[in-house]
């Protein structure tokens, strides 16, 4: 079923959203704040002849969407060109199974564009594959260069408490290095969307 | 004959919202096995995981199997390890 104008209007404003989050807020404002938007990437959505509407799907206790969503909100708010409305995704399943990942998983979050006829321009899900490759590799890393925490392939519950801590520490320590890496990589895919609407 | 009681572990992301689904099975073995489980852990963790041991054996992951299990599935295995582990009184 095509998105309507009537039921993406019925979608909440991103600030609307950031209100009713009830958790990571912190964590969602820092990674709004933290965004390095380079001058050329910004001129990108602000050459667009039309704004865009974009459709988001969002639930406040996803990594991915607490990563992914306040790029898009910055680029939306510093372009002016990018019409947001965002869903919930555990109610409002008619569109969530739409826009499956992979025509299976509801991964969230899902960003679609749609041009004024509301024609669907690109979409968004999850986040790039570059960045899944990244912190595979980076898992590989880890363990390869610390042989105490023996195989990457060994259940959570066979781990030690101490080396589940310091996996789980370590992991988290990599993420935070490469996050300027993952930003880079989210505005690069949705400006590869947006490049499309200007063809 | 008596049961020797047996270890749940729950590796859930903590970052997927698998919360629900966690809580959801822990409370169902709670109810049906009461002493018979010597302990639930409950491991926050992390890239989309949901692994169920019983007893030390892994029976269900999420990267494996796909999705949650039925709570059925791991009562079924709770029930196996403790007759398995029967011990004479």
């Amino acid at each position: 079923m095509p998105v309507t104008p009537e039921r993406f209007a019925q979608g909440m404003t991103y600030d609307e959203y950031k209100a009713q989050m009830t958790r990571n807020q912190e964590r969602f404002a820092a990674n709004e704040r933290g965004l390095e938007l380079a001058a050329a990437d910004l001129a990108a959505f602000e050459g667009l002849r039309e704004p865009l509407h974009v459709l988001v799907l969002a639930e406040d206790w996803c990594g991915d969407v607490i990563d992914n969503l306040p790029v898009l909100g910055r680029i939306a708010a510093e372009s002016g060109t990018l019409d947001l409305r965002i869903f919930l995704r555990d109610q409002n399943l008619d569109l969530m199974d739409q826009y499956l990942n992979q025509g299976q998983f509801r991964s969230i979050p899902v960003f679609v564009f749609f041009d004024a006829q509301f024609n669907e321009v690109g979409r968004f899900i999850e986040r790039p594959a570059s960045v899944t490759e990244r912190r595979a590799r980076q898992r590989r890393d880890l363990f390869a260069q610390h042989p105490e925490f023996g195989s990457p392939d060994t259940p959570a519950d066979q781990l030690p408490e101490e080396i589940r801590v310091a996996i789980m520490q370590e992991t988290t320590r990599l993420r935070a290095a490469t996050k300027p890496d993952d930003n880079r990589e989210v505005v690069q895919a949705l400006r590869e969307i947006v490049e499309r609407a200007k063809t | 004959m008596t049961q020797r009681p047996v270890k749940v572990t729950i590796a859930y992301c903590s970052e997927c919202g698998y919360e629900p689904q966690t809580l959801a099975l822990a409370g169902a073995l709670m109810t049906e096995f009461g002493h018979d489980l010597a302990s639930i852990e409950l491991i926050p963790w992390y890239d989309g995981s949901f692994e169920v041991s019983v007893g030390g054996q892994l029976v269900h992951s999420m990267m494996r199997e796909g999705g949650f299990p039925e709570h059925e599935t791991i009562a079924q295995a709770v029930r196996s390890h403790l007759k398995a582990e029967e011990q004479p009184a």
